[in-house]
């Protein structure tokens, strides 16, 4: 029996949380990695990572999944960093997203920018900000472009935006190693 | 010593001119000779790794068996591809069922043992060596806040204390410049959650534009192209929101080194910056010789390093 199952009071959790659980498993709620997250300070979490980890432990798989938390995390990793208990709390976030992607939790607007940049890179090789900037501002919140329309002239003017995609010779082999990348994961 | 070079996406839009000045130190620098990848691909940034945990390893994979091909270490100039690079290499290496998946996902090449992933100030310090860089002008009367954000010391384990890295600051020393103490040198910019999150990001950089200023900084260092993306290019929504003035070039080490080293202007990019420069510099190091003697060094008592305004 693992230390997860022993504190665990509800319903079981899902197959995805398992390997997540076994990381949060050590956490004592010393709550250093909420002294060190700066999105925390700007109010940023429902949550704080210290709860996460509770949560986790006690297997509040919904509630940990529909977190705000979950998706205002600037990964910084000033949490793991500080860990005294060396628990990759960063990288359990990111688990936490995959997770909840793959579960259809509604992700603010973090899955649009995620998966979007996602695509860019499937199907360019490298990053195309422009189709990023605009493919996200369509889907998240089309009025925003006049908000835009400062910052964007602004990076006109300093020669600071790709007009043209580039692309590696190599597309091809990338565009299979996402295929079989994802067809892997499933 | 050669070392394969990874520019990353950003190096060829947003931030130009950290590849510009970068190459252009690099090419004074008879200890750095920078190779670039060919055919390099985008290391996947923050997203990749929310869409699919295989995913920045596969990424990365293709990019570091390219390097393994040259037999060089890759030097990495954006945090974003450094840390994820630097992550897999060591995935790689560590685990043998992890490299094999991934081999299998690439249809032209393949890792057998991942090369060591560098982030320039780290080569430019610990193997060229500050001391060895030629200082033809030197940078008096700039007081350069260096700023690492998260990812070039972060994850620890690597070349400098996630908490009170030194390495930038010595360079900015060894330049002549003043390096300024401050307590946000580690601090989040909240550049991988700016487009999705926008408000939490710009309070994060606000923050860290303020304890610069705060601690006397007339300029801040970066090694990272969303740092300076948020610090430069929003500095003046910035200012608009907290209702203050900042006014502080935010410039990459590469574009301070090349200053120093009095290359040729044109190859540093400095007038890409939307904060900019020039005014600055023309009252530090481009000020004629007798103002600057007869400029009192501070006036000012040193401010608190953890001070705020």
């Amino acid at each position: 029996m693992t230390q997860t199952d022993a504190i665990r009071l509800g319903a079981e959790t899902s197959a995805e949380m398992k390997e997540i659980e076994e990381m949060a498993a050590t956490c004592y709620q010393c709550g250093t990695c909420t002294g060190a997250c700066p999105v925390v300070a700007a109010g940023g979490m429902d949550y704080t990572p210290r709860a996460i980890m509770r949560m986790i432990q006690v297997g509040m798989e919904h509630e940990t999944l529909s977190s705000q938390t979950i998706w205002t995390c600037a990964s910084c990793y000033a949490c793991a960093a500080r860990c005294p208990r060396d628990i990759e709390i960063t990288d359990m976030m990111t688990k936490l997203r995959n997770v909840a992607l793959k579960k259809g939790y509604k992700a603010r607007r973090g899955k649009v920018y995620n998966e979007g940049f996602m695509s860019i890179v499937r199907r360019h090789g490298r990053m195309y900000e422009l189709e990023l900037v605009v493919r996200y501002n369509l889907l998240t919140n089309p009025l925003n472009f006049l908000g835009l329309l400062p910052v964007g002239l602004k990076m006109i003017r300093k020669g600071k935006l790709r007009y043209l995609p580039d692309h590696p010779q190599g597309r091809p082999e990338i565009r299979h190693m996402f295929n079989r990348v994802e067809g892997d994961a499933e | 010593m050669k070392y394969a070079y990874f520019p990353g996406c950003s190096q060829e839009s947003t931030a130009e001119e950290y590849n510009r000045s970068l190459l252009a130190v690099a090419d004074r620098l008879e200890a750095l000779d920078l190779m670039e990848l060919p055919d390099w691909n985008c290391c996947g940034a923050t997203p990749a790794a929310t869409v699919n945990a295989l995913l920045p390893h596969a990424l990365a994979a293709r990019n570091l068996a390219i390097a393994e091909e040259m037999g060089m270490e890759l030097v990495a100039p954006c945090a974003a591809c450094y840390k994820n690079m630097n992550k897999a290499s060591h995935s790689l290496n560590d685990d043998d069922d992890l490299r094999e998946r991934i081999n299998s996902t690439l249809d032209d090449h393949q890792v057998g043992r991942a090369p060591k992933v560098r982030h320039p100030v780290d080569v430019l310090v610990n193997d060229v060596g500050v001391d060895n860089v030629p200082v033809a002008k030197p940078l008096e009367g700039l007081k350069v806040a260096s700023y690492y954000g998260c990812l070039i010391t972060r994850p620890s384990g690597g070349f400098d204390d996630p908490e009170r890295p030194q390495s930038m600051d010595r360079l900015m020393e060894a330049l002549g410049a003043e390096a300024v103490d401050w307590a946000y040198k580690t601090k989040c910019c909240g550049g991988a959650i700016y487009m999705a999150e926008e408000d939490i990001s710009f309070t994060l950089s606000a923050d860290v534009l303020a304890h610069a200023k705060a601690a006397g900084a007339n300029a801040v260092a970066v090694g990272c192209p969303f740092c300076q993306l948020l610090l430069d290019l929003y500095q003046p929504k910035l200012e608009t929101i907290r209702d203050t003035t900042f006014n502080l070039p935010i410039m990459f080490f590469s574009q301070l080194m090349g200053l120093a080293m009095g290359l040729d202007r044109a190859d540093l990019g400095l007038e890409k910056l939307v904060v900019s420069p020039f005014k600055l510099l023309a009252e530090t190091i481009d000020a004629p010789e007798d103002t600057t003697a007869k400029k009192p060094r501070s006036r000012a008592p040193k401010p608190k390093p953890w001070g705020v305004a």
